[in-house]
């Protein structure tokens, strides 16, 4: 894994800006990574081992995936939405996973890693980078039930919806009715279509 | 490799993929392997941890999921969400008679919540030959879904309490506390409630304003019995159900009531269903909010197992109550 100030470089670049947030992201994923033995995680073999879940759609979500070569569309970055700063690094081969959440307490601590730096934004970034592991973050060690239907790979699920004939894949489909019916079909719609066909008439 | 300490620790030691060292040898003797062995898989053979997962994939339906990382050769299939576990036992018996695989459940038309263990399989041996493994699999292909969860759904229930010292205040009601409590801890919502006395024409005429609002299960209490007093019943069917089913072979709970009208259906509790912690309501609720429509023929088949022991303390539904095939 290369240096934290070339990951921290990169990992601006990918996400659009430098921000106290890519400065916790970066930490929490080398750590991550560290707790559960990977040290290679963007590349062959080890890419293949790493399951990453975030709890927050926020800048340090960036970092992370960007530091461990995690994507959705690789399946190997999960997102639950809990509104908290954390995320659990997951090794698949050995089942090893630890949660690391970032400590609300490491505001507060800012000005004395960083007493030189008056603007708080630029204050908390650079404390950020100075603070001990202890003082910006917690870490639990967990243990986490990948199901078959989450993993990486090909897939291995497909059904059908019996209402709408939409292809459903990974096991999200639902039994309502005596009916297998995709997520929308069966429990309602995120959006409501503006026109009565929908999806056809754009 | 799995390990067992008596009273203690039942679970893998070693797992595949594991790369022995030096420092596992104290720890293998210690567990009585003296002997560590090559194995060399042929092309037609099949390792117990990805023949479950095959086996896994094949009998899990909509609703059921399971781990991506066998442990020991197994996997234990779980809930996704809320609902009504299905199995098709014919299936799963035929399934099981097929060679080197294995899979037991836990019964059909049990209500489950998410992530609830519902079955487990395994290949039988440590590897399995892939004509056979594709037998079972291909057999739990065409009997899809041999398991499946069956969504519940948010019911809007609407509730009658009757007896006439209810009514007058003589006695407190505590049925609505329980209904309430069952029919939520299922995902339904009590919409209203109403205490009436035991008059037929009244219950009638609040059963047809229920119909007329958005009503999925109309739920009447106590008046189900023989008494003259007892008109709940023929208040129901003065009231435009097309389907009335009365009486079931389950203890406690044997005069109930289960009706339909259009996509509205109606349950009447005998008084019962006060003093014991489970009765028929326990059985047929979870069907209803399933979306199922239960008729004679499946309350008669509760009889087999269709009497409570009234165990003290209840273990419903961990006990045979209920439980069929």
């Amino acid at each position: 894994m290369e240096d934290f100030e070339t990951l921290l470089k990169g990992s601006a670049a990918a996400h659009g800006h430098l921000c106290p947030g890519q400065v916790v992201g970066v930490r929490m994923a080398m750590e991550g990574c560290r707790l559960i033995g990977l040290d290679n995680p963007r590349e062959l073999p080890q890419i293949k081992k790493l399951i990453v879940y975030v709890e927050m759609d926020r800048c340090a979500t960036d970092a992370i995936s960007f530091v461990t070569g995690v994507k959705l569309s690789r399946r190997s970055l999960k997102f639950i939405d809990n509104g908290i700063m954390a995320a659990t690094f997951v090794h698949l081969e050995t089942g090893k996973a630890f949660r690391i959440i970032s400590k609300e307490t490491a505001r507060d601590l800012a000005e004395k890693y960083a007493p030189e730096i008056e603007d708080k934004h630029q204050q908390q970034l650079e404390a950020y980078k100075r603070m001990s592991l202890e003082d910006l973050f917690d870490v639990q060690e967990v243990r986490v039930t990948v199901k078959a239907s989450d993993m990486p790979g090909p897939t291995r699920f497909k059904a059908v919806c019996q209402n709408c004939g939409q292809v459903v894949r990974d096991k999200r489909e639902v039994m309502k009715n005596d009916r297998i019916l995709c997520r929308p079909c069966a429990l309602g719609t995120y959006y409501q279509p503006v026109t009565p066909q929908g999806k056809k008439n754009v | 490799m799995t390990q067992v300490i008596p009273g203690e620790f039942k679970g893998p030691a070693f797992k595949k993929g594991h790369k022995i060292t030096s420092g596992d040898l104290c720890r293998l003797m210690r567990m009585g392997k003296n002997h560590l062995y090559v194995l060399d898989l042929a092309e037609d053979q099949v390792h117990e941890d990805d023949a479950v997962l095959e086996l896994a994939s094949a009998l899990s339906g909509p609703g059921v999921t399971f781990s991506g990382s066998p442990a020991e050769g197994k996997l234990e299939l779980k809930a996704e969400y809320p609902g009504l576990f299905k199995v098709n036992i014919q299936a799963l018996e035929d399934f099981n008679m097929f060679q080197d695989v294995m899979c037991a459940s836990i019964h059909t038309n049990t209500a489950v919540k998410t992530d609830q263990s519902l079955a487990a399989t395994r290949a039988i041996p440590l590897v399995i030959h892939r004509a056979d493994l594709e037998t079972a699999v291909n057999f739990a292909g065409k009997n899809y879904p041999i398991f499946s969860v069956k969504l519940f759904q948010p019911l809007k229930i609407r509730l009658i309490i009757t007896r006439n010292e209810v009514y007058k205040g003589l006695i407190k009601d505590r049925f609505k506390s329980i209904v309430e409590q069952k029919t939520t801890d299922l995902g339904a919502s009590l919409e209203e409630a109403v205490i009436l006395p035991d008059d037929r024409d009244m219950i009638s005429a609040q059963i047809r304003e229920y119909l007329e609002k958005d009503t999925d299960l109309i739920i009447t209490t106590g008046g189900m019995s023989v008494d003259p007093d007892d008109v709940t019943k023929a208040g129901i069917e003065d009231s435009g159900f097309e389907q009335i089913h009365y009486s079931a072979a389950v203890l406690p709970g044997a005069m109930f009531l289960l009706g339909y009208h259009k996509n509205t259906a109606i349950m009447g509790l005998p008084a019962c269903g006060l003093y014991h912690r489970t009765t028929i309501f326990d059985l047929i609720l979870p069907r209803i909010m399933a979306g199922e429509k239960p008729g004679p023929m499946d309350l008669a088949r509760l009889s087999h197992g269709g009497l409570c022991l009234n165990c003290k303390p209840c273990r419903f539904p961990a006990c045979s109550f209920g439980k069929v095939g």
